[in-house]
């Protein structure tokens, strides 16, 4: 152990000898933000942070509230996990850990609102995937539960400014209950920033047309049944009928009718998308569209029923040959314009959670408003998801779950240099860079032995 | 063998123009009888001279007479012309108002061939179930439902009948379509020998599965027929000493074929196997290749004139786009609309430039759409002589039997149809086809007419008066009976022709009878005779005599063609954003202010010219002079940089993987490129211009790959990078071992072990020719391709690009190769790389790594962001590559990722530029911004490197292949010529 920590400093040492030259940033702060992150830290181990257990004042940033202003030379407080204080030149209460951050931009730390995170290990190793449980009907698991605080791709996602990732689980028609998850802790309960915040429908193909009647067919009886069980429940609790034995699909889908739970329907070809409008108005419940490859077709009817859609990998290229080749790059913009709600997420690959600000950045580059860009990985999913209370944006009473930077983090070239989770400051090494390092040993040895 | 088969077909010939060879009795419709059979019970001599009159006769197209006679006498035409005399034996046949046309030829068809053997086990047959080339067409005829009837019935009277199965099918013969024994119906034999592009999967070979690996096998395979020939020839001049040559009949069968005695007929499914096909007469300059077409032709009349092969050409134009609701029109393409309209003038297009074809029924799911289909292309722009010509004479010519075929003339076989009319006419029948003289009813004219007024007579006077019968529509007969006063309708008015019988029905209330009287009679010329029964009362008696014929009834209305409004721009690719012409090549471009990233020693410049003259970078520097008519840009703001390059990609090929052998180097990548591909279009947007174009990883040794320069709209031979070396593919790790259920390899031990196997193998086989050819004495060693491909890499002629995962494995192949005194140019994927990165530097390979793919599978799960960064830091010459069509759209992102892992920005954009060309071994040519260098190159928005930049242009060869611009136009453009199909279809579907 004492060896591999020496390892890891020395490697350290070398690490800060370039980005004193790369980089262009005072020595001091990377002393303060590299040595104490990775001091403590011995080689393929994360170590969760603990608790905040002193108010810390970030002091001298760009602060990118989001939210509001951005604020120049700003400093930002929090305590106890929670932002007391943002501002410019605002007064710093004793006690205070001070760290000057001078030349760096802070910003939300950033949401992948669309994430297997946490239930997907290694693709082709089916024993490590916790994702699609059996049978089309499954409303009632919850992702949370089976969340591993171990997997590799937490740290390397979290090191990369994503903070929060609503994991959602897949497969049959109604997959499941998804979790907003903060990426640090030791395990899953304490990750847990809140339960149940969407109910995954995967709509059904319209393209065989009898196949397609069939799957809403049960789809809508599935809607009509737990409904039924929730009324057979209430008239039992409200005395007026006899004894309702639990059934515990049905119990988990009242959140949905009492409208506390949005279904997220997968949705993509633009009769899905437009069937799943008129289905949810039906069923009265609250709609979130996700994929919404053909939404720019309706936005006037997501704008009229007010339903948000979460855009699954701007990097992509269109299904048909006549569209352009930038078609879904620019589809958050369009959808920006046409004043659609809308939030970007990656393809829900747990081990890419990462490129979701690149997902952001191309929306960005083919016509979506930079900041609108940033606001879509950060502030519209936590609106969209209801943990705007938490995160989302830079706010007194949030979450001081948040990321020291070189620049926007939607631009490939910034550097993510320290992250707070929930007030905890994050172990910023990962098992790619540990990797690097390991190896990055052998070739010095290799060198030394050369010379 | 092939001499006694050319003399057995002279005989044939000899014997249809004496006049012996196809006797049929008129009145003998069961099965013809065989020269050589004894006769079982009386025999047939009934007379088969036969003189039909007055009929306008096409003797060949585009010389008809009219009111003109032609005379057959035992199935050979014995006269025809206008001033015939007509035999005092023949049985006349009057032909007043009947066409009559030489008998239609298919030139490609499976008559007697549709349940071919699958399991050839006996015999001294090929090594490889795929090669059937030792079948003969008459020898595995089938007689029982051979396919004939629904050929005649379309005017075909001979075919060629060609073997199905296989990609070396056996060889073709043309037969007649009378019933009968093929001994009897062969016309001529050993015609050509098919060939097919893609393997019959019914048949048990577990090699090729693709469509490179059965190119593959058929040149391999002419390479072995050649081989065979001189290995006997030398054999049989002097055994002494020699070991004799296998016996194959395949390959004996192939000899014809490779010394060009015999054509190969290629089947070609699309536009690109017809260039596949006409590619094998570069490496056997010998063959005569035909090929039986596809609809496509019309895409690539340019390169059809080129190489001028003779053409068989099917008229199976595609269904109509289903557009029946804007969510079915949303998924039409392009391509399907414009083929959907454009494939009924593919027959009139090559004959407006020329290009002689015939007609094949081949390829039409439903054969009687074929008649629907050539009058459709003749109302769309074919002509009629054409069109006559591609079903007669041009096949007769091609198949070699035009001196009895295609033309009606004296001496020639009798074989013919009768129409009512103008073949190309919607309204025209075929009456009949007459076979080597012999008759075959198609549609049966009726030979009583009951039409017009009847005088009618019954014996009780019952219903005295007057009948008159009509057509109410064709084939439908009506009428009306007038008795007095009284007029009533006929009902179930009916006649049945050859009994010549009459029926008719009317309501007899008015004539005090309660219910119908129905009438029956005999038809006798001008006369009926029947009887009616009365509803329950007496039977009564009657008579009838034509008092007046029906007036001749009006032709009705042709239906009015649909207008052939819409102007459709040849382009190509033919599809989405394919291009009229190839960009301009400017003789100088200059690209001005700009920030250049030359990715060479000079560096970045600031405030950069580039200098391009035909096609190749001329200079980069500041401040260049415009030379004369330069086509000048001002880039003021922009970033140039080279061209990106993928160095590992499938786009754009038709089967990445032959996975029917674990080593497969003599498979060819460049032997697949596909045109078609709009990711093409989509990866140039993204600023990509070279591609090394990859086999997949299912085997220790794949396939070579090729070097594809991103010229959308060329055809695909134009796609090849030129002087780019060779390379091919070989895979370490999962994929190979996992690909069979018992293809040997199932561990990384044995993926070694066979590499290692093949490679003392292929020294060997080096040391085998090297002693022939110290001495060329006796047989010399059979040219193998798997293992001179072999002996390439172990000479370093063909570079190693080898997919790999682990560390492990990644070092076992160095070690391998050293031990083989050779070396691995470069590991791709490699994921584990960074972990031997110094073994790496000491082998002397690259690594051509993933900017971060990781945890799909296990041998992934130690992937790292830093891998391309660690390997460059060790020295290792490190590149990227997307091994995915999209993200080859962005490769210029794939590097600004690296930017984000640590590395410097020049650095990062060597990864999919100049790196990349070295790693690849094409810095020659691109790479970078250097004089001599292709003129490929990007102009950017912004920085590269940046999230927020794309590119504007893209240029290669110093042609400009994307503008962000021209793209919107074609964008547009794209809209509304699928809105006019569309709106075409709407408008003939609604009619």
């Amino acid at each position: 152990m004492t060896k591999n920590m020496n390892t890891s400093i020395r490697s350290l040492n070398q690490m800060n000898v370039k980005l004193q030259n790369t980089m262009k940033i005072s020595a001091l702060i990377i002393l303060v933000l590299v040595m104490q992150s990775f001091a403590v830290t011995p080689a393929e181990a994360q170590i969760p942070a603990p608790k905040q257990s002193e108010p810390i004042a970030l002091v001298g940033a760009t602060i990118h509230t989001i939210s509001g202003d951005v604020i120049e030379n700003g400093t930002i407080i929090f305590e106890d996990g929670i932002i007391t204080a943002i501002g410019s030149g605002i007064e710093i209460p004793s006690g205070t850990m001070v760290e000057n951050v001078e030349g760096y931009h802070i910003y939300p730390g950033i949401i992948d609102s669309y994430s297997q995170m946490g239930i997907y290990e290694i693709g082709a190793v089916n024993m490590t995937l916790d994702i699609n449980e059996q049978g089309p009907v499954n409303p009632n698991v919850m992702v949370e539960r089976a969340f591993d605080p171990e997997s590799r791709h937490i740290g390397i996602a979290r090191s990369a400014g994503i903070l929060t990732s609503i994991t959602t689980p897949g497969g049959g028609l109604i997959s499941g209950q998804s979790a907003a998850m903060k990426m640090d802790g030791w395990a899953w309960d304490v990750m847990t920033m809140k339960s149940g915040v969407s109910l995954l429908v995967n709509w059904p193909n319209p393209n065989n047309q009898s196949n397609y009647e069939e799957q809403l067919t049960f789809l809508r009886n599935t809607f009509a049944d737990a409904r039924a069980y929730m009324t057979a429940r209430e008239a039992m609790e409200a005395g007026n009928s006899p004894r309702h034995d639990i059934d515990t699909r049905w119990q988990s889908m009242i959140p949905v009718f009492k409208g506390e739970r949005p279904v997220l329907v997968n949705a993509n070809e633009v009769r899905q998308i437009q069937d799943a409008i008129t289905w949810a108005e039906e069923e009265d419940v609250r709609l979130i569209i996700l994929g919404g490859r053909d939404a720019v077709l309706v936005t006037e009817h997501l704008k009229a029923r007010d339903i948000p859609v979460v855009v699954t990998s701007v990097q992509g290229s269109p299904n048909r040959n006549w569209q352009g080749y930038d078609t879904v790059y620019n589809l958050p913009a369009q959808l920006s314009e046409a004043g659609v709600r809308f939030a970007i997420s990656g393809s829900s690959s747990a081990p890419y959670a990462y490129r979701v600000p690149w997902e952001a950045g191309t929306a960005a580059a083919f016509g979506l408003d930079v900041d609108e860009a940033v606001k879509s990985i950060t502030l519209y999913p936590a609106q969209i998801f209801g943990i705007d209370n938490y995160v989302g944006s830079l706010e007194v009473g949030k979450h001081a779950t948040l990321m020291i930077t070189t620049g926007n983090p939607i631009e490939y070239q910034t550097q993510i240099k320290q992250t707070y989770i929930h007030g905890r400051k994050s172990d910023m090494s990962d098992m790619q860079w540990q990797l690097y390092e390991k190896y990055r040993e052998k070739v010095d040895q290799w060198k030394s032995e050369r010379d | 063998m092939n001499k006694a088969r050319y003399s057995l077909l002279n005989k044939l010939i000899a014997y249809v123009l004496g006049g012996f060879l196809l006797f049929f009795g008129l009145a003998d419709y069961s099965l013809a009888q065989s020269q050589t059979a004894q006769t079982d019970g009386m025999k047939v001599n009934t007379p088969a001279v036969h003189a039909f009159t007055n009929a306008t006769i096409h003797t060949a197209p585009g010389r008809i007479l009219n009111n003109a006679t032609l005379v057959i006498r035992n199935g050979v035409v014995e006269a025809v012309g206008t001033n015939v005399r007509i035999p005092a034996d023949a049985r006349v046949w009057d032909m007043d108002g009947k066409t009559i046309y030489p008998g239609f030829i298919d030139a490609h068809t499976d008559v007697g061939q549709k349940e071919p053997r699958m399991n050839i086990e006996m015999g001294n047959v090929s090594w490889n179930a795929q090669i059937r080339s030792q079948l003969t067409a008459e020898g595995e005829f089938k007689h029982e439902d051979d396919g004939s009837k629904a050929l005649r019935e379309l005017g075909f009277t001979t075919v060629l009948s060609m073997p199905t199965a296989g990609i070396f099918k056996g060889e073709g013969a043309v037969v007649n379509l009378n019933d009968g024994t093929v001994g009897d119906r062969v016309v001529r034999t050993g015609v050509a020998q098919g060939v097919s592009l893609v393997r019959t999967w019914g048949l048990p070979a577990s090699y090729p599965t693709s469509q490179p690996g059965s190119i593959a096998l058929i040149r391999q395979t002419l390479y072995d027929a050649q081989w065979y020939d001189q290995a006997h020839e030398i054999f049989n001049t002097n055994p002494r000493g020699l070991q004799r040559p296998e016996s194959n009949a395949a390959l004996a069968a192939l000899t014809d074929a490779v010394n060009g005695r015999q054509p190969l007929l290629f089947e070609a499914n699309s536009d690109e196997e017809i260039v596949r096909a006409m590619r094998f007469t570069q490496e056997f300059s010998n063959i005569r290749p035909w090929l039986r077409g596809n609809g496509h032709e019309y895409k690539m009349i340019d390169y059809l004139k080129q190489h001028n092969a003779p053409l068989i050409l099917p008229l199976n134009f595609p269904s109509t786009p289903n557009i029946r609701t804007p969510e079915n029109a949303l998924g039409a393409n392009l391509a399907t609309l414009r083929h959907w309209y454009l494939a009924p003038e593919n027959p009139a297009r090559l004959a407006a430039e020329d290009i002689s074809f015939s007609f094949t029924t081949d390829g039409l799911e439903n054969k009687s759409h074929f008649m629907r289909n050539l009058r459709k292309a003749v109302e769309v722009g074919l002509d009629e002589r054409t069109a006559l010509e591609a079903l007669t004479v041009n096949p007769a010519n091609l198949l070699g039997i035009s001196s009895t075929h295609g033309t009606l003339e004296t001496g020639k076989s009798a074989s013919f149809v009768i129409t009512d009319g103008n073949i190309f006419n919607n309204r025209s029948r075929i009456l009949s086809v007459w076979i080597d003289g012999h008759h075959h009813v198609i549609n049966r004219e009726n030979e009583m007419d009951v039409k017009g007024e009847w005088a009618v007579t019954s014996s009780t006077g019952l219903f005295d008066g007057m009948m008159n019968i009509t057509e109410s529509r064709p084939g439908r007969l009506s009428g009306k009976i007038m008795v007095g006063e009284n007029e009533f309708e006929l009902s179930s008015v009916s006649v049945q022709d050859l009994p010549r019988r009459f029926r008719a029905d009317f309501n007899g209330e008015e004539l005090g009878i309660t219910g119908h009287i129905r009438l029956t009679a005999s038809v006798s010329g001008n006369r009926l005779h029947g009887w009616a029964e009365t509803a329950g009362n007496e039977r009564v008696e009657w008579s009838a005599e034509l008092s007046a014929g029906a007036e001749p009834s009006t032709p009705q209305e042709e239906r009015e063609p649909a207008p052939r409004t819409l102007e459709l721009a040849d382009i190509r690719p033919a599809m989405d954003f394919g291009i009229a012409s190839k960009p301009d090549q400017p003789e100088h471009v200059l690209v001005r202010n700009a920030t250049i990233w030359t990715m060479g020693p000079e560096g970045i410049i600031e405030n950069g010219d580039l200098l391009v003259r035909r096609g190749r970078v001329a200079e980069v520097g500041q401040n260049l002079s415009a030379p004369r008519n330069a086509l000048v840009i001002d880039a003021e703001g922009k970033h140039v940089t080279p061209g990106l390059i993928d160095a590992h990609l499938h786009s754009g090929i038709n089967g990445v993987n032959e996975v029917g052998n674990a080593i497969v180097p003599e498979v060819r990548m460049a032997d697949v490129l596909n045109i078609n591909n709009i990711w093409m279009y989509r990866q140039l947007a993204g600023g990509l211009t070279t591609a090394h174009v990859m086999h997949g990883s299912a085997n220790p040794i794949g396939g070579q790959n090729v070097f594809v320069k991103m010229r959308w709209g060329s055809l695909s031979d134009d796609l090849i990078l030129e002087d780019a070396p060779r390379t091919v593919k070989f895979a370490l790790g999962e994929n190979p071992k996992r690909v069979g259920t018992d293809r040997y390899p199932e561990t990384r031990m044995g993926v070694e072990q066979i590499i290692e196997d093949r490679f003392n193998m292929a020294r060997d086989y080096e040391a085998r020719w090297n002693e022939w050819n110290s001495n060329r004495q006796g047989i010399p060693p059979r040219r193998d391709l798997r293992l001179d491909a072999l002996v390439d890499i172990l000479n370093m002629d063909i570079d190693i690009q080898s997919h790999s995962y682990r560390a492990d494995e990644i070092l076992m192949l160095m070690r391998l190769t050293e031990q083989f005194d050779f070396r691995v140019k470069a590991f791709h994927h490699g994921v584990e790389a960074y972990k031997v990165a110094p073994e790496l530097v000491e082998h002397g390979a690259g690594a051509v790594v993933w900017s971060d793919w990781t945890s799909f599978k296990i041998e992934a799960y130690d992937a790292t962001l830093y891998n391309a960064r660690l390997l460059h830091e060790a020295g290792v010459l490190t590149s990227l590559h997307s091994d995915n069509s999209q993200i080859a759209t962005r490769m210029n992102w794939e590097a600004a990722k690296m930017v984000r892992a640590g590395m410097d920005p020049v650095d990062a954009l060597s990864l999919v530029t100049s790196n990349t060309a070295r790693v690849l071994g094409i810095d020659h040519l691109v790479g970078s911004l250097e004089p001599g260098k292709h003129a490929d190159f990007v102009i950017w928005n912004g920085d590269p490197l940046s999230t927020l930049t794309k590119a504007e242009q893209t240029w290669v060869d110093g042609r400009k292949y994307f503008d962000l611009e021209e793209d919107a136009e074609m964008r547009a453009a794209i809209e509304r010529e699928r809105a006019d199909l569309i709106q075409l279809i709407m408008e003939q579907q609604n009619d």
